[in-house]
């Protein structure tokens, strides 16, 4: 693993973590606006219970008035109607301020002043129902008008308390929208900045392989056409070496023939013909020559010349010298030298000999010898 | 187009030797041990360039370019013996019935310069191998 994919992963890891935890503030945020949005709807369900409760014992208290001026019977079941909403409203209000102390109070303050003005009421009503109208006249003269202020006051109260609390909440709510939102932007932020490290990183190291693929790409160029010069090289040498095979090949059979021609031209000759070396050896003879001497070439080989060819001396001089010995340390050709040639049976017969001395390179090497039949 | 060429001699060694280095030039191969195998195969396709031997196993060589040389007076003749001639009796003797005469005993290269020279010439000059 290099060290870019190591710092890569590392990268993706931070940014993985980031992701993380950004989803986790979000889901936390969103289920405590939740709630916080259950509060505030409870809290403004409160509200218009208080309200509507406190609205209904001013109908009913408006209607029975009403009834106790009119005796219409239409007021009575306004009347009647409007406290039945005042309990349903009370009802209400109390069910929804049982999970806190301090409501469940005024709630219960609420209730314990209307029940107070309903109990008028039903003093009222009971006096109407008797027909005792001075009783009704001194109930409603001793009326205490401070205790409907009361009822009025406690229904602001409540109402304020609770406004004020929806209102510390909007604020608590504001901030925490602000931290969520500043936190979310710091995480888009922080993620935002981790996408560009990782492309500087991912832009970074495609780079450096783009160059070693173009490093690599050209060394396989140079790779390939070395390998295409040597291979040209090894074919033309390869083309050298069967040309050069082959021209050995032709000069073994062109000397080969030579040889097999020489050697026919030789044997075809009717004269006797000994090739002898530098010593005056036999080394080779022609049928005429093994005819002349009754001995076959094996026979002859090997042998000095002088055991069959007896030349005449001139013994005149005060040396004597083998007239073969001397034409061939002069480099100088013998002609037709009178000689004798000695079968096997020691039968000697008169001839006429001669001598090339043979060359190699300006050196003697040995000589040809013919004979002729002296007349 | 191949250029053919149609070699004569009694020694199924040099015919195979000379084979196997025109072969290898591209040249297409005709091969012959007797004057009649060598009219039959000119009968059959006629050669660009004939190289022949002059001792034929019963026959001569410079005897079946005479006859040849009236059915195909333009094709050139190497004659290619391991006899030995002089220039001058390649000029005065030799030079009315072969192109040029080459040594067995010279360089296959030498012989090869001369088939190409010959093969690619307008004219077929008299020339000795053993000269280049």
């Amino acid at each position: 693993m290099d060290k870019t994919f190591r710092l890569i992963l590392l990268v993706f890891a931070i940014l993985a973590t980031s992701m993380v935890t950004e989803v986790v503030l979000s889901i936390t945020n969103l289920q405590r606006a939740n709630r916080s949005a259950q509060w505030v709807n409870h809290t403004h369900a409160f509200i218009a219970e208080i309200n509507a409760a406190v609205t209904a014992g001013q109908r009913a208290e408006s209607a029975l008035h009403a009834f106790l001026l009119t005796n219409n019977p239409d007021q009575r079941a306004q009347m009647s109607q409007a406290f039945g909403e005042l309990s349903e409203h009370i009802e209400v209000a109390k069910a929804l301020a049982a999970s806190e102390a301090e409501n469940k109070s005024e709630v219960a303050e609420l209730e314990t002043a209307l029940i107070a003005r309903a109990d008028i009421a039903r003093a009222l009503l009971a006096a109407h129902r008797s027909g005792d109208t001075d009783s009704i006249h001194q109930q409603l003269s001793e009326d205490d008008p401070t205790q409907i202020d009361a009822l009025a006051s406690l229904n602001r109260r409540i109402v304020s308390r609770h406004q004020g609390l929806l209102q510390q909440r909007d604020r608590v709510e504001f901030n925490r929208d602000n931290r969520t939102r500043n936190t979310l932007y710091v995480g888009a932020g922080l993620t935002l900045l981790l996408l560009l490290i990782s492309s500087w990183f991912i832009r970074d190291d495609l780079k450096s392989r783009r160059r070693e693929a173009a490093l690599l790409a050209a060394s396989n160029e140079e790779l390939e056409a070395r390998v295409a010069e040597r291979t040209s090289e090894l074919k033309q040498s390869n083309r050298k070496l069967r040309a050069e095979n082959l021209e050995s090949r032709w000069s073994a059979q062109a000397l080969e023939h030579q040889l097999r021609y020489n050697n026919l031209i030789i044997e075809s000759v009717a004269s006797p013909v000994v090739v002898v070396t530098r010593a005056l050896n036999i080394s080779r003879v022609n049928p005429a020559f093994e005819n002349l001497i009754g001995e076959l070439a094996p026979a002859l080989v090997d042998q000095s010349i002088s055991e069959f060819v007896k030349l005449a001396i001139d013994e005149s001089g005060d040396e004597m010298i083998d007239p073969f010995e001397l034409s061939l340390r002069s480099n100088q050709d013998l002609v037709d030298h009178a000689a004798n040639a000695i079968d096997h049976n020691h039968k000697s017969r008169p001839m006429l000999a001669s001598l090339h001395p043979l060359r190699d390179h300006d050196r003697v090497v040995g000589g040809v010898i013919t004979l002729r039949p002296s007349n | 187009m191949t250029q053919n060429i149609l070699t004569i001699d009694d020694e199924e060694v040099i015919l195979s030797l000379l084979r196997e280095l025109f072969e290898k030039e591209g040249y297409s191969i005709a091969q012959a041990s007797t004057p009649r195998e060598a009219k039959a195969a000119i009968a059959a396709k006629t050669p660009d360039l004939i190289i022949t031997d002059l001792q034929l196993a019963n026959s001569d060589g410079l005897e079946l370019v005479g006859s040849i040389r009236q059915d195909l007076p333009d094709v050139p003749v190497i004659l290619l013996t391991g006899v030995y001639f002089d220039e001058q009796t390649i000029d005065e003797k030799l030079s009315t019935k072969i192109t040029a005469y080459h040594n067995k005993t010279a360089p296959l290269e030498a012989l090869l310069k001369t088939v190409r020279k010959l093969l690619s010439a307008d004219e077929s000059p008299t020339a000795s191998a053993e000269d280049q």
